[in-house]
């Protein structure tokens, strides 16, 4: 194939101002991270509320928390996004429509629709994670917390969400991955972030293979540093004597 | 300290409970024993609540746990409860499976209740695993330190849930021993059991129970050499000459 | 050199792109094949999209079509058969150059940066770089931008215009750049923009496609000029000569006004709408001269 290889184009001037094209890439990555720490922190924080929720002997609380977990696994996430970024807005009080369109810097704007819509389609996912974990607790850890006389909230705080915490920890791991993948939809409401700074490294400078290149050892590497990390975490709150859990 | 008036709990069509009357007074240690499926962990379950009744009353140190105003948190934190498979915290150390509700419900200081912790580990004979991880300690252990689990509350009364059906054989002595340290200080006690050489030692009485219906409840000699109902008589054949 | 760059290659893309051998040029290839594979846009209205047929339609399939006319006569083939290909703006330059599209006819622009991937033809069209805005907006020019959000197709030379007016003439301007044309319109009615900077023909057709098009108007002085043309492999003179003939046959014999008014001033499929578009200054220079450099090259 008679492509044009050019490795040191990431070097090369953009054509604006003096930016060259790695600085593109360095900024996307920074919007990539931006994006799926946040997101994923109110996925966990909400994800673990409706895991819980859903335990509960309450019909209409787990009811409500069934109903969302159904809502936001099944549509697909780029419709949530264009709901989040399109429709959402629309239905605010004029002023705030006005604030949110034309005053706020648009990408605000798109880094918020993309953060909502990415922490509430990975809360559902988190929340049938940390309902599996829980449900895997054998009875007797519920019981022997409520006979020491635990409230509920106890009995959850203190006995089962740090036990089912450690159980899903693995599948937790693979749905942090996700989020940072899925954040690659960010592109496609005008946020900058690794992926669509790609495709204009692609457009613009016709060293295609080299920009997708780049971007997937970016994301490989990343990917692996999570991995990393959360394996790290996973032996460091590992309970020592439990079969499968890593520590001694 | 206990009173069972007229309790009945119904299980779908299942009368799991049938007229129950008992009376286990303070410092009392009764041994509640029947054929599998009898009711008797599920009486003893209904003291604390763990399983609610469909009809009756059930006194515990003047407070009618049924009713459904009773504080159940507050009720339990005074009733100790071991289970037939120990049920400890396996994500907490020994020292932190003691020291959790004392410190979280009946708000104790920390230092406080860790001192009394190791002070109930010496008890059980266990100090030197305060530190350990409960899958790191042998079913003998770790019942024993459900144990001191359940004393850290300074409850009023100790429930025994088949304390040692899930033991292999040779450590069932170990926890026995415990108990019956615990029934010689004075301990108020009721206790599920197959062990019929603790009941005959430690049992101030002895109620046997078939189909929800308190049968016997004697005094433990009586009831080991004079058991009145034909159902008493059956179970005890089994229970003590097992081999045949 | 070339060996351990095509060493890297096959380890980037995985095989996924076969090498095939190009002793042979294109001529040969379609002689012994007797086909020729055409590349094709989905949505490239008026220039390369589908619409009620599985077969592309437009002005630029038009042409290719022309093209294939001459290969036809030249080879003496009046059986060769025409493949086409669907291409994205991703695809198309890899797609041409490993040999699965022997020409690329839709809406490309010719720039220094494809040169060095693929040849163009001679260009087949040329466009303007303008604003799409309310006719109520206040919006005459770009110096009227200044601080304002401003939205474009991401990857187009009208993203990389915006930036740098920013970065150079401090306009302050939030360039929102949206997934596609579509898009970006969306973003200019829902009023998350005031304007919609992009190459003029494609702003007219937005225009015509909105539901009431006299409430918008394009506007502003072309801050670009680009020659769109039809992208084949590199260094195969002989086939990049009979491309260019046939094309500037069309530009002599002064057929391309038919096709013209046919794609830009007549209402095309798929909602029959009227583009509206005449033919600019610049486009009909480029008929007078017809040049395969790009217009930044002139």
């Amino acid at each position: 194939m008679n492509y044009h290889w050019d490795w040191a184009v990431f070097f090369k001037s953009t054509g604006i101002g003096d930016e060259i094209y790695l600085d593109w890439f360095v900024a996307g990555l920074g919007w990539t991270v931006a994006v799926a720490l946040v997101a994923w922190c109110i996925a966990l924080a909400l994800g673990a509320v409706l895991g819980v929720m859903r335990t509960l002997p309450n019909k209409a609380l787990s009811g409500v928390a069934t109903a969302y977990v159904e809502l936001f696994r099944n549509v697909p996430l780029l419709v949530q996004l264009f709901v989040w970024y399109f429709l959402v807005p629309d239905l605010l009080p004029e002023r705030a429509q006005v604030w949110f369109k034309q005053e706020l810097n648009p990408t605000t704007s798109a880094y918020l629709s993309v953060v909502a819509c990415l922490a509430f389609f990975t809360a559902a996912r988190v929340c049938e994670q940390v309902r599996t974990g829980i449900q895997a607790l054998p009875r007797g850890q519920t019981m022997a917390a409520m006979a020491m006389g635990f409230s509920l909230p106890q009995v959850y705080r203190h006995v089962l969400l740090p036990q089912a915490f450690r159980i899903i920890i693995p599948p937790l791991t693979s749905e942090f991955l996700n989020i940072f993948k899925n954040s690659s939809v960010a592109s496609l409401i005008g946020l900058m972030e690794l992926l669509a700074q790609t495709k204009q490294t692609a457009e613009f400078s016709a060293n295609l293979f080299e920009a997708f290149t780049l971007a997937t050892l970016i994301y490989f590497v990343l990917n692996m540093s999570l991995m990393k990390g959360m394996g790290w975490l996973e032996k460091r709150v590992a309970v020592p004597g439990l079969i499968g859990s890593g520590g001694k | 300290m206990i009173r069972f008036n007229s309790v009945h709990k119904w299980f779908k069509d299942l009368h799991v409970l049938n007229d129950i009357n008992l009376e286990v007074k303070a410092g009392e240690v009764v041994v509640v024993c029947g054929p599998s499926g009898s009711g008797k962990s599920t009486l003893i379950r209904t003291v604390n609540q763990l399983e609610t009744i469909s009809q009756g009353e059930i006194w515990v140190d003047g407070v009618n746990v049924a009713d459904p105003k009773t504080d159940l948190n507050a009720l339990r934190a005074e009733v100790g409860f071991v289970f037939q498979h120990f049920n400890l915290y396996p994500h907490l150390s020994v020292l932190d499976n003691i020291t959790l509700s004392p410190i979280q419900v009946k708000g104790m200081d920390k230092a406080a209740a860790e001192a009394r912790a190791v002070q109930l580990l010496e008890k059980v004979g266990l100090a030197h695993k305060k530190d350990a991880f409960p899958a790191q300690l042998s079913g003998g252990q770790q019942q024993r330190v459900a144990i001191a689990r359940g004393l850290a509350m300074d409850p009023r009364v100790m429930l025994f849930d088949e304390p040692t059906s899930a033991l292999d054989p040779e450590m069932i002595g170990e926890v026995l021993k415990v108990m019956k340290d615990l029934a010689l200080s004075g301990m108020t006690m009721m206790v599920v059991t197959h062990e019929m050489g603790f009941a005959r030692e430690v049992a101030d009485r002895v109620v046997f129970i078939d189909h929800g219906q308190v049968l016997e409840s004697a005094a433990p000699a009586e009831f080991f050499s004079a058991p009145r109902t034909e159902r008493a008589q059956q179970f005890l054949r089994q229970v003590l000459t097992p081999m045949r | 050199m070339r060996f351990h760059q095509k060493l890297i290659a096959s380890a980037v893309v995985g095989g996924l792109l076969v090498t095939p051998a190009f002793a042979e040029g294109t001529l040969d290839k379609i002689k012994k094949t007797g086909t020729i594979t055409l590349g094709h846009r989905d949505s490239s209205i008026p220039f390369s999209y589908l619409a009620n047929s599985p077969q592309p339609i437009g002005y630029s399939v038009d042409i290719a079509n022309k093209v294939v006319d001459k290969l036809k006569k030249d080879l003496n083939m009046p059986n060769l058969q025409v493949k086409y290909n669907l291409v994205t703006s991703q695809t198309r330059i890899p797609l041409v150059q490993n040999g699965t599209v022997d020409l690329e006819c839709g809406s490309t622009t010719n720039n220094l940066e494809r040169q060095r991937q693929v040849d163009f033809s001679v260009g087949i069209f040329e466009i303007g770089t303008r604003l799409l805005t309310k006719k109520t907006s206040g919006v005459k020019d770009f110096p009227d931008l200044k601080g304002k959000n401003v939205v474009t197709t991401a990857g187009t030379t009208s993203e990389r215009l915006l930036k740098s007016m920013n970065a150079e003439q401090g306009l302050g301007m939030n360039v929102i750049s949206a997934k596609d044309h579509g898009e970006s319109f969306l973003m200019l009615e829902t009023g998350r923009a005031v304007a919609f900077m992009m190459d003029d023909v494609l702003l007219a057709g937005e225009m015509a496609k909105a539901k009431r098009p006299a409430d918008w108007v394009v506007t502003g002085k072309p801050q670009s000029f680009e020659i769109y043309g039809c992208m084949m492999r590199k260094g195969d003179p002989a086939f990049k000569k009979t491309v260019d003939d046939a094309i500037r046959a069309l530009y002599k014999s002064g057929e391309i006004n038919k096709i013209y008014a046919k794609w830009f001033q007549s209402p095309v499929p798929p909602k029959n709408v009227n583009l509206n578009f005449p033919m600019s200054p610049e486009f009909k220079k480029l008929i007078q001269n017809p040049t395969d450099k790009s217009a930044e090259q002139m």
